[in-house]
């Protein structure tokens, strides 16, 4: 083994974790709405977003992020590196599409590139898994089922939310959020509300949670309460959160808010089940 | 106890990458937190429109212009007004409407004239915007 090793396998994970931000972040990098948000977004709320942000890139390392870790220390690191990341596809990608010029006020940059970098980010960490077809590395998987396990239920509960900030944040970002509610009616919100939880419910053990070993006769009903309800009340508060960071609840009244997190919640839902696949 | 995991070695190339995000990120909060402690985006803009280029076109004239906004509140929708001719007794009157103008920064945008606006008084001027 040379000294020149790690870097290279460091370097390949690098690449890989370019070619995530870049797949995880088009969708928003091409989005009107995101490209002026960040100078209309509270500063406070952006800053407690990005701390947010990085928490969930921190815990995310653990399951799978773009290399295998064994502390906290290296899971910092690793968000740290998938941030920069982020960010470097951000500003590449936008400097590309013409959207950054000599004229951006630095408020206005720094704005569209911190907010740019969170789906970036999430790309870069969750490349590895997304990218490689069969790892040389065996083994590696049994790892992560085995850190999966020993997460326990806390940890299933913190990658539903993982994958809701994610699904959620790709979409409220745009106008239509808020339009959708008005034109549903509240039987049709209700109607929604069902067929969110039924899909997560359906998509939870469809897929199915690695290394969670359920043992045999465990009810429907005891899952349906010890995963889709909680899972579906986090893609709620997740839709929420979401929301108030881009001030989409400010000054709207109490059965909009509740509307539009509902309409929100259904993508939230759907990342919440399939959290495991993607991860 | 995970003594039975061997533990790759964090290489050089990994401390630049966490470094420079580390870097990336400390900028951003700087620069997000000093608008948070200077209350910045609480102004009001300060648009100033000024005429750069006059073209003409196939129908007519266009008059090529920029906005700069010189205070560090963001004005949306920012509609343009352009005037030919004596201001009592306006020859034509367009208008343009801008998505946005940030703070500190500048927008361009142009008007359409079927009269030709050289040689005469051209006002230009922001008739409002929208707050963000």
């Amino acid at each position: 083994m040379t000294a020149l090793r790690p870097n290279l396998d460091f370097a390949y994970s690098l690449a890989r974790a370019f070619g995530g931000a870049i797949i995880f972040g088009l969708p928003l990098l091409m989005t009107m709405e995101m490209w002026s948000i960040g100078l209309y977004v509270h500063p406070l709320r952006l800053l407690l977003f990005i701390a947010a942000n990085f928490v969930v890139l921190v815990f995310l390392s653990r399951f799978g992020g773009f290399e295998r870790t064994a502390n906290l220390r290296e899971d910092m690191l690793d968000a740290f590196a998938a941030y920069a990341v982020g960010m470097i596809s951000s500003v590449a990608i936008l400097c590309l599409f013409g959207l950054l010029s000599r004229g951006t006020a630095l408020d206005e940059l720094v704005g569209m590139v911190a907010i740019q970098a969170v789906p970036g980010s999430f790309g870069a960490m969750i490349a590895r898994k997304q990218l490689t077809g069969g790892d040389p590395d065996e083994g590696e998987d049994e790892d992560e089922a085995k850190a999966a396990r020993s997460a326990g239920y806390a940890g299933q509960l913190f990658l539903m939310l993982a994958g809701a900030l994610f699904l959620a944040f790709n979409v409220a970002p745009t106008e239509e959020m808020i339009l959708i509610a008005y034109k549903m009616n509240p039987w049709q919100i209700l109607l929604l509300m069902l067929a969110s939880m039924l899909l997560l419910h359906i998509l939870v053990f469809a897929v199915g949670f690695a290394g969670q070993e359920e043992p045999e006769g465990f009810g429907i009903v005891r899952r349906f309460l010890l995963f889709t309800v909680p899972g579906y009340a986090i893609a709620l508060a997740v839709s929420f959160y979401v929301l108030w960071t881009f001030g989409r609840v400010d000054g709207n009244a109490f059965a909009v808010i509740a509307e539009t997190m509902v309409v929100l919640g259904f993508p939230a839902a759907i990342g919440a089940a399939i959290a495991r696949l993607v991860v | 106890m995970a003594s039975d995991r061997k533990s790759p070695p964090t290489s050089a190339l990994e401390w630049i990458a966490a470094g420079l995000g580390l870097a990336g990120l400390l900028f951003v909060v700087a620069v997000i937190g000093r608008e948070a402690l200077t209350g910045e985006t609480a102004q009001l803009p300060v648009l100033e429109v000024r005429a750069e280029r006059v073209l003409p076109n196939a129908a007519g004239f266009v008059v090529e212009f920029e906005v700069v906004n010189r205070s560090s509140g963001t004005a949306a929708a920012v509609e343009i007004e352009g005037q030919i001719g004596p201001e009592a007794n306006p020859v034509e009157t367009s208008s343009a409407t801008l998505d946005y103008v940030a703070g500190d920064a500048s927008a361009k945008g142009g008007l359409f004239f079927k009269h030709d606006p050289r040689g005469q008084r051209l006002a230009l001027r922001a008739l409002g915007f929208q707050t963000p």
